[in-house]
């Protein structure tokens, strides 16, 4: 008897402190490790949709709240005025949801260009949307235009094979219109 | 045999006479897996040689409170506690190593190196001798992963550390980095330690 | 249609063994006899099928509601520690025979990295439970054959002549070199066989 309540003091000791320690190194790496994941996840996306931006885009990154849904967005800055903003957008691809950073020109109302965060589409097919001879479609263009695939109406050249893929990244980038007003709203207010 | 233990002998040992994966041969899968590249070798061998300098510490400290039905259990909590602390700073502080290595670091806790060294030395030793133990081991498995990472990063892809070293024309046997090469380079090495007799370092 | 290209990735073009690396040790180790790697396989087979369906459970039932996913290498281990001892006392009461022929294999499964990468690997690839179970019962008879034709090979150098450098183990790693180049030759079916089911 007397064994066995050694037995499970030690063990409880022993697992209270590896617990107490890992918290504490949980605690203190935890604000990094999401900032290295945004850096490298995130950041080349990125630093490509908010290519003149002068200052550090990962640091300065906000957390904007509209209709009670947190966006993570990217504020670009020129002469210490943001000039820029992007922001997530997904859309159902045909393997999972394809995840789109989209960038706007605050200033001129453009989009600057996108970059594809995630995807689980089909190596060669759909996942050549994450290839800069498709997003290049959208670099520059004014925010009336149809965002649509060319076979919908629109006028951007589906990657061959992949519409269902290239139609997904329309759609999420017409959702980030719908956003767009609100979130610039809340950040030239700042 | 000489019966003193020093701690320069137990530091020593982990270079040639218990060399892992070549003398003892445990750890195999890291030793395959992560040794494609120079940066992963050298990154798999630094963090195990963390894992097991402390676990080694720990253990040896508590040896004498730990109940002997349950010091397995015991061993593989504390074990899998530095592992965890070894992620999240690699994740925090090495971003590009962690993606790189992925699942081999929680792996980490099955290397059968490091609860060999806590049930058959730091269970049994004092915490000085078994400090030196796992450092020593840790250097020798670290050194082992680099000598093959080196081979199969310089052969396959004609580069070390990323950076082209073979002449212009070389084409890279690429065998090396896969698979195969991983085995096969692994087992010619052995052969070549079988070769030279294990006394001859017998000067100290 | 989708399982079977799940079968042959996870048996013959992902290999376990071959081509992720994992479990080796007991690959070395216990593959002298064509018997004891049989018992070793289908060991690895049943705790694997278990271990990486409790830890799913654990991960999404557990870890993910508290937000301690970074505990989860400890978790896991523990997990599958306490399964095995569970395992070894039900088949020494229960079925006595399975017991006899697996039994001394179970304590070394604990520490075989096959069965914690598998675990880890259905979390990082965030599969369902369905495919989580089919990706770890593939994988276990991925495991078995790699083991079972190894020893088969090695039962064979006991009668040829091996130069004594060579000898044990160092062979062992050249002739897994070479079936690793033989499982090579998979590569690109479960592709082609995907392409084919898509149309």
């Amino acid at each position: 008897m007397k064994e066995y309540i050694k037995m499970v003091v030690v063990l409880t000791v022993i697992a209270t402190v590896c617990g107490f320690l890992l918290a504490t190194v949980r605690y203190s790496t935890e604000e990094r490790i999401v900032e290295q994941v945004l850096l490298y996840v995130q950041g080349p996306a990125v630093n490509k949709v908010l290519s003149s931006s002068t200052n550090d885009l990962i640091q300065d990154r906000q957390e904007i709240r509209i209709q009670d849904q947190e966006h993570l967005v990217f504020v670009g800055e020129r002469n210490d005025q943001p000039w820029a903003i992007a922001f997530e957008s997904s859309a159902g691809g045909y393997g999972g949801d394809i995840g789109v950073l989209v960038g706007f020109d605050i200033e001129q109302d453009l989009i600057t260009g996108i970059g594809i965060l995630t995807h689980s589409e089909t190596p060669g097919l759909g996942a050549r949307v994450t290839e800069s001879t498709f997003t290049d479609n959208f670099n520059n263009k004014t925010l009336n235009v149809n965002f649509n695939v060319k076979q919908d109406g629109g006028f951007v050249d589906a990657v061959t094979g992949a519409t269902i893929s290239s139609r997904a990244v329309c759609l999420a980038v017409r959702k980030s219109l719908e956003l767009y007003p609100e979130i610039k709203k809340e950040i030239v207010k700042q | 045999m000489v019966k003193a233990k020093s701690i320069s002998k137990e530091f020593f040992k982990g270079f040639w006479e218990i060399l892992p994966p070549f003398r003892l041969v445990l750890g195999l899968c890291p030793m395959l897996a992560v040794t494609k590249y120079v940066e992963n070798g050298l990154g798999m061998g630094i963090a195990t040689t963390f894992v097991l300098f402390f676990s080694n510490i720990i253990i040896s400290s508590i040896k004498s409170v730990i109940p002997k039905k349950v010091r397995i259990a015991s061993y593989i909590v504390i074990i899998a506690t530095f592992v965890v602390i070894v992620e999240l700073v690699m994740q925090a502080f090495f971003y590009s190593l962690f993606e790189k290595l992925g699942i081999f670091i929680p792996l980490i806790v099955v290397n059968c190196i490091i609860l060999g060294r806590a049930e058959a030395f730091a269970s049994k030793n004092p915490i000085h001798l078994s400090a030196a133990d796992g450092l020593g081991i840790g250097l020798g498995f670290t050194m082992s992963l680099f000598l093959i990472s080196a081979i199969r990063e310089i052969l396959g892809a004609g580069t070390f550390l990323g950076m082209h070293i073979m002449w212009g024309s070389y084409e890279p046997f690429a065998f090396m980095i896969e698979a195969p090469g991983a085995f096969i380079c692994l087992g010619l090495l052995l052969a070549m330690m079988n070769l030279v007799p294990t006394k001859l370092n017998g000067a100290n | 249609m989708e399982y079977i290209v799940l079968a042959i990735n996870a048996i013959l073009v992902q290999n376990i063994l071959l081509a992720q690396y994992l479990g080796n040790c007991p690959f070395m180790g216990v593959s002298k006899k064509m018997e004891t790697a049989t018992g070793m396989g289908l060991a690895v087979l049943f705790v694997m099928t278990f271990a990486t369906c409790i830890t799913w459970f654990f991960q999404h039932y557990f870890l993910i509601p508290m937000h301690i996913e970074y505990l989860q290498t400890i978790v896991f281990i523990v997990v599958i520690a306490a399964l095995v001892q569970l395992v070894e006392m039900f088949l020494k009461k229960l079925i006595p025979p399975l017991f006899r022929s697996l039994g001394i294999f179970l304590p070394l499964i604990t520490t075989n990295c096959a069965i914690l990468g598998v675990a880890v690997l259905c979390i990082r690839k965030d599969l369902g439970f369905m495919d989580s179970l089919f990706f770890a019962v593939f994988s276990g008879i991925g495991f078995l054959l790699a083991i079972v034709v190894f020893a088969g090979l090695r039962e064979r150098f006991e009668i040829s002549f091996i130069p004594k450098a060579l000898q044990d183990t160092s062979i062992a790693l050249v002739t897994a070199g070479l079936m690793a180049l033989a499982f090579y030759g998979f590569v690109g079916i479960d592709g082609s066989l995907k392409a084919l089911t898509m149309n």
